[in-house]
């Protein structure tokens, strides 16, 4: 038998490892012309202070304080997700992007999602399928060249 | 690239069992999942070790616990990488079937 009862939690952990170097990493995550590719279609753009995500028609798909940007190893985010009237009801959350240089050249990439406590939609909306298709997207666009969807 | 230790470490019957604990409430503690199972601390030490080997588990340490997270991604690319690939040839072959049929009747 199948069970399908999943409590949604208030920390998502999710990391894959990453034939790049840590730098290419970091560009493929705080760049739009990179995100574009396989962040279902967004610009992402992290500065020191600002994490900002426009869709692909320039919409305004959420934005929120940088809370750390410690290139090429980890930045810290709000997460807010504007797409959606019931999701952008919700108080933001924080995104971590963990880059870890291993042997090989390769890299570990983890993404903690916490802070979802108040925000019960969002953490389902972004569970499973939602952050795996993003890092799948950003392993076979840094090790083919190629985006993974279309 | 870590196909192997992902395939070994999902062939054992209780690691699988430890996944599924995970599944239902993320982020426990070896105390918490200790507890719950029919197995030596030390028994859920060394899978959870395997685990983690194999990057389904990911442990993260708040304040002074440790906590474990099962990290689906590399069930999801096993199944890209090899459920897709066949699934799509049995799609293909039934559409080919239905094509000769359709053009014979």
């Amino acid at each position: 038998m199948i069970t399908s009862t999943f409590t949604e939690t208030t920390v998502q952990v999710y990391q894959v490892f990453i034939k790049a170097s840590a730098e290419q990493v970091w560009d493929a995550i705080t760049k739009p012309e990179f995100t574009a590719l396989y962040f279902h279609g967004a610009r992402v753009e992290n500065t020191p202070e600002l994490h900002v995500v426009h869709g692909p028609d320039g919409e305004d798909w959420g934005d929120g304080k940088t809370i750390d940007f410690d290139p090429p190893r980890r930045l810290v985010h709000d997460w807010q997700s504007l797409y959606d009237p019931d999701l952008a009801a919700e108080p933001a959350s924080r995104v971590t992007w963990e880059i870890e240089p291993q042997d090989g050249g390769v890299c570990k990439l983890t993404i903690v999602h916490d802070r979802l406590d108040a925000s019960p939609k969002t953490a389902a909306s972004v569970s499973g399928a939602g952050w795996m298709h993003v890092l799948s997207g950003v392993k076979t666009l840094l090790e083919t060249g190629e985006p993974l969807f279309g | 690239m870590e196909d192997d230790a992902v395939f070994k470490a999902l062939s054992d019957p209780s690691r699988r069992l430890l996944l599924d604990r995970l599944f239902e409430r993320d982020g426990r503690t070896l105390t918490e999942l200790d507890a719950e199972l029919e197995m030596t601390r030390f028994g859920v030490m060394k899978h959870l070790r395997v685990l983690e080997e194999a990057g389904l588990v990911v442990s993260r340490k708040q304040g002074r616990e440790k906590l474990h997270f099962l990290n689906p991604v590399p069930i999801r690319e096993i199944h890209d990488r090899w459920i897709d690939k066949y699934t799509e040839r049995r799609v293909s072959a039934l559409l080919d079937l239905k094509n000769e049929l359709e053009e014979s009747a």
